[in-house]
């Protein structure tokens, strides 16, 4: 029955906290390992619930979630989530941060130290390693986070609006940097955003949700190969799936409004 | 009031020069006048210090550590802190003046109840501060650390500790301000001078008796100095530890 490559399966997955009505309710969703998936969907439909559960910070209500497989018991090593803040401890150098995740699985100092230094570098923070968060931007702390989060290599990568606090410049190079070091070191991708441009330039399939309760309204597929380059964002393809994915989502907001 | 009685009564001639001055001594001596009875008392002020001195600093590290030991506790568990915390209260709220001949009764005057005293004084900001750091812990780093499956150790030695540390140590300081004010205090109701064990508060009273102002003021500027001494020595460690992140220690710049 589970297809082969399936990495996690939804099944009319659906969420209430306490007696209230469902805030998610009938999810079904199929993802295949390397996929990109992106979330868009109205304020409060309950996107970062979605990723909760999946990071199992929140438990399932109702159908079944299943990573590989079968229902995830306990945090999995292979997981991990990039928050809306940095979310770094200031305390802490850049290196550190980084090695935190490591750390806290009780990987030896070299071992930490050696993905670490490469990570930073692949980030592009070589420069800023021995600095504390205070003195970073914005947009080097979001670095940092994703790099903390890209050390322990998951398979599964959950990221809740990593960019959202960041201009559009520096959203784009961001986004530009996460698929190149996602070619060097493939991870699936489950990304909430509020920025259509965002999500059709990173995602295999986007994700529509309409909320009161949360469900699936519609999925975008975008077929376009990697790597994506800047070329992307210029093609009638790219403006085209904009369209497409703003409609969709105008449809939701107007409806719940 | 008194000083307003010697100027009126000098004025109309009924105090001789001489008579004036000594009572002049008597309410404000010169700083010289406190320097020469620094210098005069000093084989009673300096033991009488050193005294206060080792009372103030074992009941200031009990404070840090009985302090932060139940900060812990009351942060581990509801329960314990809401059958906890009344009784911490109740001892903070009882004067010093009431508690402190109970602290005689059991433990008997001398220099061990005295650094009681010093601690009792001391320990509440520590335990109050504490508790709030240990407690106020970021909700986002705390799902960061379980999503690490960090284990309950590591939560609070990696996460919970250095996010309370500029708590605790802002308790420490004003902990810093209260152990010699207590020792003081502790040794003018619980102390015992015999065996040369009286402290700064001892002596006070004796110079008091013997209406020997400038001597008290040398008493004054000992204890000034003591507290001086702990806030600086916490103020260099807040900054060791601080100074790095810490929006308190930052100094604008950099
Ligand atoms: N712990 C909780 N207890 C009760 N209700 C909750 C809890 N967490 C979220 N909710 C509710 O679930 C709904 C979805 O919240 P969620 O944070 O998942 O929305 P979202 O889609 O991420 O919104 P946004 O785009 O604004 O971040 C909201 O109505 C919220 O009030
Ligand atoms: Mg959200």
């Amino acid at each position: 029955m589970v297809e082969e490559n399936a990495i996690v399966q939804l099944k009319k997955l659906s969420k209430r906290f306490d007696q209230d009505q469902d805030v998610l309710s009938d999810i079904d969703l199929e993802v295949k390992e390397g996929e990109f998936i992106s979330f868009v969907g109205p304020s409060g439909c309950g996107k970062s619930t979605l990723l909760r559960m999946l990071a199992g910070l929140t438990s399932v209500s109702e159908g079944a979630l299943l990573i590989d497989g079968a229902t995830p018991t306990e945090p999995r090593d292979d997981l991990y989530l990039v928050f809306q803040e940095a979310n770094l401890l200031p305390w802490a150098r850049v290196r550190e941060n980084v090695e935190l995740p490591m750390k806290l699985q009780g990987k030896p100092k070299i071992t930490r130290q050696a993905v670490a230094d490469a990570i930073v570098e692949l980030v592009g923070l070589q420069d800023a390693a021995d600095r504390f968060p205070r003195q970073l931007s914005g947009g080097m702390k979001m670095r940092v986070s994703i790099a903390r989060a890209l050390s322990v290599s998951p398979r599964i990568l959950l990221l809740d609006e990593p960019f959202g606090a960041l201009d559009a410049i520096t959203r784009n190079q961001l986004n530009e940097d996460l698929l190149k070091i996602r070619e060097k070191d493939p991870f699936t991708a489950f990304f909430v955003t509020h920025s259509v441009a965002e999500a059709v330039f990173l995602s295999t399939r986007i994700v529509v949700l309409e909320s009161n309760p949360g469900r699936i309204a519609d999925i975008i597929d975008v077929p376009h190969s990697y790597p994506r380059t800047v070329e992307f964002r210029e093609s009638p393809e790219y403006f085209d799936l904009l369209a497409r994915t703003s409609k969709s989502l105008r449809q939701q907001k107007g409806e719940s409004e | 009031m008194l000083a307003g009685e010697i100027i009126k009564h000098n004025k109309t001639g009924s105090l001789s020069e001489e008579q004036a001055d000594n009572i002049r001594r008597v309410i404000l001596p010169y700083p010289t006048e406190i320097w020469q009875a620094t210098v005069q008392e000093r084989s009673n002020l300096f033991p009488a210090a050193y005294n206060t001195l080792k009372a103030a600093i074992i009941g200031f590290l009990s404070a840090i550590g009985i302090g932060l030991g139940l900060a812990i506790l009351l942060s581990s568990s509801k329960a314990l802190k809401r059958s906890l915390y009344p009784w911490i209260l109740v001892i903070q709220t009882i004067p010093i003046i009431i508690l402190a001949p109970i602290i005689a009764i059991w433990l008997k005057q001398g220099a061990h109840s005295v650094a009681v005293v010093s601690f009792l004084i001391s320990f509440f900001p520590i335990v109050a501060n504490t508790t709030m750091g240990l407690t106020s812990t970021d909700k986002n780093l705390l799902e960061l650390f379980a999503v690490s499956k960090a284990s309950m150790l590591q939560e609070i030695l990696f996460l919970r500790f250095p996010y309370a540390l500029p708590h605790f140590l802002s308790g420490v300081k004003i902990a810093a301000v209260l152990a010699p004010i207590g020792a003081i205090a502790g040794d003018i109701f619980v102390g015992t001078s015999a065996g040369g064990q009286g402290g700064i508060g001892f002596l006070a009273i004796l110079y008091k008796g013997d209406v020997n102002t400038p001597a008290l003021y040398a008493c004054a500027a000992l204890a000034c100095l003591m507290g001086f001494l702990f806030v600086g020595l916490v103020n260099y460690v807040q900054w060791l530890l601080l100074h790095n992140w810490h929006e308190s220690s930052l100094d604008g710049e950099a």
